[in-house]
């Protein structure tokens, strides 16, 4: 499995750094008390994510990523966290009460149980992977798939894109006055 | 003829339904009129039946007419119908006739009562029960006249519903009509199922002696309920509760006689069921004896009048056990008369006492009330059996008819002529008491005489006619000379027994000489007081308390079936109702509260929950795939 | 394919996922809470974009896709409710919301 090449060096390197920029990140937004910074660690992880996907031949969802999740949705994060003010935790504190317990043996228990499953179930079938055109990942590929293949997926997540767009709003809308508030005549 | 007989019938359920209907449209006194002209009415068309069967003889007198099928079910199946045969017009003619005249009464009675409509609305029911229970062409309709006299009954004693005491008149009355309703019912499926039917005809069929006393035993008992005979007695005392034109009319002279109309309709039954009959005499007998010495130490006015309507039925019983129909039948129309007499001329010595009922705060009344004194006079001697009343020409044949009789008859006529003296003592007793002597300190302070209006006329008026009847109505049969009411009920129920011409004179002889010593022994102890009355402490005591029938039957059965009520609701009713209702209700509580304590409201305990879940889920997946 | 295999790639997967489920379960602040399900959301996502370069299929980056644009969607309705807490001054801490216990 391990062949070192030149090519695969570079990559493997690549590869490296991201996981561990991923998976520290990861650590990071779980293990801060000031949300802000959870915040930043999550943005972190976002983007070693990309490059992982990069490394996968997956251009557009890459891109996506960074575009949509790092630009969009944690931008929004940031304004929410910094209109809410400051505010922090000690998670730790305290020592672990049963629930830190369950909840660690639990996350390890999914943890262990998802290499194992995999490991069971894949076989040998993992140990090989096909190589792929040189389209596979570009947006033309992905545009045609969810235009023909996919067409179905593509219109409900737009449908559910407008329920959150319409949830957000009313939301964010200033609650109506009860009528005992309103001015008696 | 029959055209005549259901104007007879139907009259009064139509001023029942009209007073029922109108409600408060109609006054007090307009219903009160209408009553009385429906009864009238009735009263006339009763009469042109009379009239239409003098003009036919023989077997032409019995006529069934159908108005429709009521009840049809397999091979059963009973119709609408009256039957107007001699038996069942005369019954009309004393039910309406005597009936119209107590409602009329009732006008001046109830005068001033709130709830009068509702009395003649009641009273007018009673009567088309009483004439449905007559008239009806087969026992079907006997029987549902003779419940719907019982209920007509209850809702009149218990008619001022305010008083406790007449509510538990009314329910013990109606209880006991009930014993006797349910084995009047077993006797009828008896029949049914013997016979395949209800009509009239199935009582002539022929039946083993085993039947036929079980049908003549059920039906004794119906009778013995309705009639307050033993064992069956203990409510009529206490239905004097109802205002006293309702004791006049249910519990004198109607409804209370139905028991022995029955025997006389079924007599064919009792033909085969020679010792059943037998026993109706005895206990006529008996119950004549009881109820005769009771009434000697009563004090409400009303309750002598009723133990001697008990007395007096005994009669009626003895004549149509031993077979003597028509002179029973004819004891039951003069005892009509002469009772309800003596009970309407009691109501008005009530009002005029201010609702005042018990004799020891009476007396003096002959010249307060001189026309009911004279009334109350004529109606006593009816009673007693004094020629030329009423009561002469009726008792004494009964008496006659036991002495042909055989053995037991004879004891039977010794019973009968004891209680013709005690007939006297106690009737005379209650007279010299109440109107002889010098008024009592109550009576001066409370009398008001009666106001010469309506009320007056109504309740005057209504007196005298009764007193013109027990006057004279006897005369139409005098048993040895001429029997014309015998001739009458002939082609009805051929009597068992005739007496032999000695036989009648012993019995007219003996009965007149006891009656006269009687009256002679109530004057000495009550109108002259030369005598002090005897008194033995225990005899007064057991006469008191009734011979302590009321005790007795509340032992046998009212104690235990309280106390297998308690014992039911705490052994049973408790561990079951709580075990089950209860207990599963608390069980559900729990469990719902234990399930929700899982209800945290706590996000991460969710969550945890879910982890959990699929980390548990995962490990069966790959373990079982 | 140069490089580790698609395993490697599964295995962060799997780190991931089980890290940002140890954030959603041990925080309380809710925001937190959200970030860790971001972070939950991203590894299935890695999964899936593994296995579609595995088998050459490209329905993996489509389904990646489509949950990118969920996870969008629920993290603005998340992020409202916690803006409108705010609001009624309620506090942030899950552990505090509990007026739906039975």
């Amino acid at each position: 499995m391990l062949v070192a090449t030149a090519g695969n060096v570079l990559v493997w390197a690549v590869w490296m750094v991201a996981a561990f920029a991923c998976l520290a990140s990861a650590v990071a937004v779980v293990s801060f008390s000031n949300p802000f910074y959870s915040a930043l660690a999550l943005i972190g992880n976002l983007g070693s994510l990309a490059v992982l996907y990069l490394l996968l031949s997956s251009e557009f969802v890459a891109a996506a990523q960074v575009l949509v999740y790092a630009g969009a949705v944690m931008v929004m994060f940031l304004f929410v966290i910094a209109y809410i003010g400051p505010r922090s935790e000690s998670p730790w504190a305290g020592g672990p009460s049963w629930q830190a317990v369950g909840a660690v043996l639990a996350a390890a228990a999914l943890l262990v149980e998802i290499i194992v499953a995999i490991g069971l179930k894949a076989g040998g079938r993992l140990a090989h992977s096909p190589d792929v055109h040189g389209s596979f990942g570009s947006p033309a590929y992905i545009g045609r798939l969810f235009l023909t293949d996919h067409l179905l997926a593509f219109e409900i997540t737009s449908i559910v894109l407008l329920v959150a767009a319409i949830g957000g709003v009313i939301l964010g809308a200033h609650s109506r006055r009860l009528p005992e508030e309103l001015p008696h005549p | 003829m029959t055209t005549g007989a259901w104007i007879c019938l139907v009259s009064p359920l139509v001023s029942a339904i009209l007073i029922t209907l109108g409600g408060t449209r109609l006054s007090r006194r307009t219903a009160g009129y209408l009553a009385t002209l429906a009864c009238f009415v009735s009263f006339s068309g009763a009469l042109a039946s009379f009239v239409a069967m003098l003009g036919r003889s023989g077997g032409d007198r019995e006529v069934v007419s159908t108005a429709w099928t009521w009840l049809s079910a397999g091979r059963y199946s009973s119709g609408f119908e009256v039957l107007v045969d001699p038996l069942s017009v005369m019954m009309m003619l004393i039910v309406s006739g005597v009936g119209a005249l107590i409602v009329a009464y009732s006008i001046g009675y109830m005068d001033g009562d709130p709830e009068e409509r509702r009395y003649f609305a009641y009273m007018s029911l009673f009567v088309f029960s009483m004439l449905l229970l007559v008239q009806g062409g087969n026992l079907l309709l006997l029987l549902a006249g003779w419940g719907m006299v019982g209920l007509s009954s209850y809702l009149l004693i218990g008619f001022w519903h305010e008083r406790p005491n007449a509510i538990a008149a009314a329910k013990k009355a109606f209880i006991m009509n009930a014993i006797g309703d349910a084995t009047m019912a077993l006797a009828f499926f008896l029949l049914i199922k013997q016979s395949g039917g209800l009509a009239f005809g199935v009582l002539n069929a022929h039946y083993s002696s085993t039947t036929a006393n079980l049908v003549a035993l059920g039906l004794l008992g119906g009778a013995v309920a309705k009639s307050a005979q033993l064992p069956l007695q203990t409510w009529l005392p206490d239905a004097m509760e109802g205002p006293t034109p309702v004791s006049a009319l249910i519990h004198a002279a109607t409804m209370v006689t139905a028991g022995v109309y029955l025997i006389v309709r079924t007599h064919a039954i009792f033909e085969q069921a020679p010792k059943i009959a037998d026993l109706a005499a005895g206990l006529g007998a008996g119950t004549l004896l009881l109820a005769g010495l009771i009434a000697l130490v009563q004090v409400d006015i009303k309750r002598v009048i009723a133990y001697s309507t008990m007395s007096q039925i005994g009669y009626m019983f003895l004549g149509a056990g031993l077979g003597a129909y028509a002179n029973g039948m004819f004891h039951l129309m003069t005892h009509a008369f002469f009772k309800a007499l003596l009970f309407l001329a009691a109501g008005i010595v009530i009002h005029a006492l201010a609702d005042e009922q018990d004799i020891r705060k009476m007396g003096g009344l002959r010249r307060l009330l001189p026309g009911t004194y004279w009334a109350s006079l004529i109606g006593s001697l009816a009673l007693v059996g004094i020629f030329p009343f009423a009561g002469f020409f009726s008792k004494d044949s009964i008496l006659a008819a036991a002495m042909a009789h055989g053995t037991y008859g004879y004891i039977l006529w010794v019973a009968g002529l004891t209680g013709t003296f005690l007939t006297g003592l106690y009737t005379f007793r209650l007279f010299f008491i109440v109107f002889g002597g010098e008024p009592s300190a109550f009576v001066r302070e409370h009398f008001h005489a009666l106001k010469r209006d309506v009320v007056g006329v109504s309740m005057g008026g209504t007196v005298a006619v009764l007193a013109v009847l027990s006057l004279f109505g006897g005369w139409i049969q005098f048993s040895p000379w001429w029997h014309p009411v015998d001739t009458w009920l002939r082609t009805v129920a051929e009597p068992l027994v005739t007496p032999k011409s000695w036989q009648e004179w012993t019995s007219i002889g003996a009965s007149l000489l006891l009656g006269l010593a009687g009256i002679y022994s109530a004057w000495l102890f009550y109108g002259a007081r030369r005598v002090a009355v005897p008194r033995l402490d225990v005899a007064q005591r057991i006469l008191e308390r009734k011979f302590y029938f009321d005790e007795l039957y509340d032992a046998l059965f009212y104690i235990p079936a309280v106390l297998l009520a308690k014992g039911l609701y705490v052994l049973v009713e408790q561990p079951l109702v709580r075990g089950s209702v209860t207990e599963l209700g608390e069980d559900a509580r729990d469990v719902g509260g234990l399930v929700a304590r899982l209800q945290t409201g706590l996000l991460r305990t969710y969550v945890l929950a879910i982890a959990t879940s699929v980390a548990v889920l995962a490990i069966i997946f790959v373990a079982v795939r | 394919m140069t490089g580790p295999g698609v395993a490697w790639y599964l295995g962060v997967a799997a780190f991931l996922f089980a890290t940002g489920s140890l954030g959603v379960l041990l925080r309380r602040n809710p925001l937190i809470v959200l970030l860790s399900l971001e972070i939950m959301l991203n590894g299935a996502n890695l999964a899936l974009i593994g296995f579609s370069r595995n088998f050459g299929n490209g329905d993996g980056q489509i389904f990646a896709l489509a949950v990118m644009a969920v996870a969008a969607s629920e993290v603005v309705v998340g992020l409202g409710l916690i803006v409108a807490l705010n609001r009624k001054r309620v506090t942030l801490d899950v552990d505090r919301l509990n007026r739906l216990r039975g």
